[in-house]
């Protein structure tokens, strides 16, 4: 027998087989089905989190360096092991911006996190203030909406002027156009300049809710906190070889002897995603173990279905083989059946994975990415698993006596 | 010759004991004959039926079919022997229930790989032989028990194979029924098939041109069927009176 006419005779047996059982097909296939649309759902979510999460690292500017006293993320080691660090100095930065090749911006970001912004109406708490120059805007890639940004004169001369967030503006002045405005942190007043275009979230925090004043104003009123220097530089590509420069730069201004460890840290946006992988990559391998699990679940509900197919139609299998039917074409009958299952199962699953998907994203504030190939993917793999799991069904009903099967009641 | 059985045996184990189903078996079958094997249950008829129905592959001897040695084939040329020599009716009909008669009839040119068109044509021809064109599209519980082997039959004829084998086929069909089939099979003879009929039942044998009876795994005699239903029926009576005899 050609296989081509194997595959055909063999789809129409197992369509009709389904259909003679509907209750039993429509369980089966329910089961291959919810393990497909959790794997689905999971997977979607997933790839949308990582999409999100991306873009939204782009945001960040992936070709800074950033330069602290002590480290901005740090796992195991505490902050005893930095307290004997000296502070980061204006003339050092200035050294940066001065004998750095790779350098395209040298700025300081003095950060107050949590302050409260008041309008003569309305107050904005929590709000990231960052004391810093003008070409801080390139390097953390700020769009002005309205108005200007903060400049290195206003800094020179230590003027009391401020940029707002989109996210603070909108609560301070909604209704009217804040440039112009006055507005007060800690009680001193600061005039607005300018207000930034929306940049949305990084990891579930708002990056809209902040503000920058010139840098040396800011020094003036918080002047003995630490300050970071952020490079950025003219090619990604050079991340590497400005790392070692700044290093070698830092070392020689802080005076740090050949035998001793750097006394700061630098830190890339890259890091970051590390962070962030290492934090949810256990968590996703959870969840995708979950998925599978339900699908193998599913899986053996087909082998047993199948194996009580078997065994019914044990009869019809003797009667085949003694009408010439050969092993292999019974095999290639009952895979076909439970594939047909469980690729049904696989097409309704995906259909609800997907619907899944889109209600994540509707209700929540993750955007699930669906992509095609996880489609394909999805049905594929629900075949995947009725061929699996209906192998030793097929095999067991391939291996029947002739003789035994046609006695069979 | 059509069939060449040369001392066939067939060995069983069941449990500790080995059960000698087949003892020794040698027949020779001519092209065209008609031919019953009677015997008691427990005699070896349904072995031998399925060792020439090449299901069951003997455990020594030669089995020559049609010209080929068949005694040591693989099972996927069993499986195209069964599906090009044989054709097979069985006492309980054994139909594809899901199936309409048309369908159940087309099944083995399925297995040969013959296209739609061609199994139509043919699975017509041979419903309209055995008397049911008016049954085609019939599902076998839409059909008499007579009607049923009629369809079994018709799936037999319509590879056209060099044996028809018969297992009790009127087992199972009241006496007027069993008749109609029987002057089916004495149709079938007189167009020239080969028929070899499986059966428990003298009178079955005694229609037959020629009989064999087979007792413990061993022919005890092969000659003309009204000769051989004789000796069978005598042997019946001996065994019956000394199961009563003190």
């Amino acid at each position: 027998m050609k296989p081509s006419v194997e595959l055909y005779e063999g789809s129409r047996i197992a369509l009709s087989s389904l259909r003679a059982n509907p209750l039993r097909t429509i369980l089966t296939v329910a089961a291959v089905g919810i393990g497909v649309a959790t794997l689905l759902a999971i997977i979607s979510i997933i790839q949308g989190l990582n999409a999100s999460f991306a873009h939204q690292l782009e945001s960040l500017g992936t070709a800074t360096l950033n330069i602290s006293r002590t480290p901005q993320i740090s796992m195991g080691p505490t902050w005893w092991m930095y307290r004997n660090r000296k502070q980061l100095t204006v003339p050092q930065m200035q050294a940066i911006a001065a004998q750095s090749r790779y350098a395209a911006f040298v700025v300081p970001e003095l950060n107050e996190e949590s302050k409260d912004i008041s309008s003569r109406e309305q107050t904005a708490s929590g709000v990231d203030v960052t004391g810093t120059l003008g070409d801080f805007q390139r390097v953390g890639g700020y769009e002005v909406a309205k108005g200007r940004f903060i400049t290195d004169a206003d800094s020179d001369n230590e003027r009391f002027v401020i940029v707002l967030g989109s996210q603070v503006a909108e609560a301070l002045f909604p209704d009217r156009n804040p440039v112009g405005e006055s507005v007060r942190i800690d009680h001193r007043p600061y005039r607005v300049v300018g207000v930034l275009a929306p940049k949305g979230n990084l990891l579930g925090q708002s990056l809209d809710l902040v503000a920058f004043v010139p840098f040396k104003s800011f020094l003036g009123v918080y002047g003995k906190r630490d300050f970071n220097i952020d490079v950025a530089l003219e090619d990604p590509k050079n991340l590497d070889k400005a790392e070692d420069e700044i290093t070698g730069i830092l070392r020689r201004v802080r005076n740090v002897p050949p035998d001793k460890p750097d006394d700061f840290s630098i830190f890339r946006a890259e890091q970051l995603a590390d962070v962030y992988k290492g934090l949810t990559g256990a968590l996703y391998g959870v969840a995708v173990a979950v998925g599978i699990i339900t699908l193998i679940v599913g899986g053996i509900g087909i082998m047993n279905i199948m194996l009580v197919s078997v065994r019914e139609r044990t009869r019809e299998i003797g009667v085949r083989r003694a009408l010439g039917a050969r092993r292999r074409t019974i095999v290639v009958q009952f895979l076909l059946e439970a594939s047909t299952v469980s690729a049904l199962g696989g097409v309704l699953g995906t259909a609800v994975g997907l619907g899944l998907a889109k209600l994540v994203s509707a209700v929540t504030s993750v955007s699930a990415a669906v992509q095609p190939l996880t489609v394909v993917a999805g049905v594929g793999f629900a075949a995947l698993v009725g061929l699996v799991f209906g192998i030793w069904p097929a095999a067991r009903a391939a291996q029947l006596d002739p003789v035994e099967a046609l006695r069979h009641e | 010759m059509l069939i060449q059985l040369d001392n066939i045996r067939r060995y069983y184990k069941v449990g500790e004991e080995e059960v000698h189903a087949l003892d020794g078996v040698s027949i020779s079958i001519e092209k065209g004959e008609w031919t019953s094997i009677i015997g008691q249950s427990g005699s070896g008829k349904s072995t031998l039926m399925n060792v020439l129905g090449c299901l069951d592959t003997p455990t020594s001897g030669r089995y020559i079919l049609n010209g080929n040695d068949v005694s040591g084939m693989s099972d996927n040329a069993l499986a195209d022997i069964r599906n090009r020599e044989i054709g097979f009716i069985f006492q309980t009909f054994q139909l594809l229930p899901r199936e309409t008669a048309q369908a159940n009839v087309e099944l083995p040119l399925v297995y040969r790989g013959l296209r739609a068109r061609e199994r139509h044509e043919r699975a017509a021809a041979a419903l309209e032989k055995v008397g049911l064109s008016n049954r085609v599209h019939h599902r076998p519980n839409e059909l008499s028990g007579g009607q049923r082997q009629r369809v079994a039959i018709a799936r037999a004829l319509v590879t056209e194979p060099s044996l028809l084998l018969a297992d009790e086929p009127t087992g199972n069909l009241d006496s007027a029924t069993g008749e109609e089939i029987i002057r089916l099979f004495e149709q079938l003879h007189a167009a020239g098939h080969t028929l070899v009929l499986v059966t428990h039942e003298p009178s079955i044998a005694a229609r037959c041109p020629r009989a064999v009876r087979l007792m413990d795994g061993k022919v005890v005699s092969d000659g003309p069927g009204a000769q051989v239903a004789l000796e069978s029926r005598a042997e019946r009576a001996r065994a019956a009176a000394a199961a009563v005899a003190p």
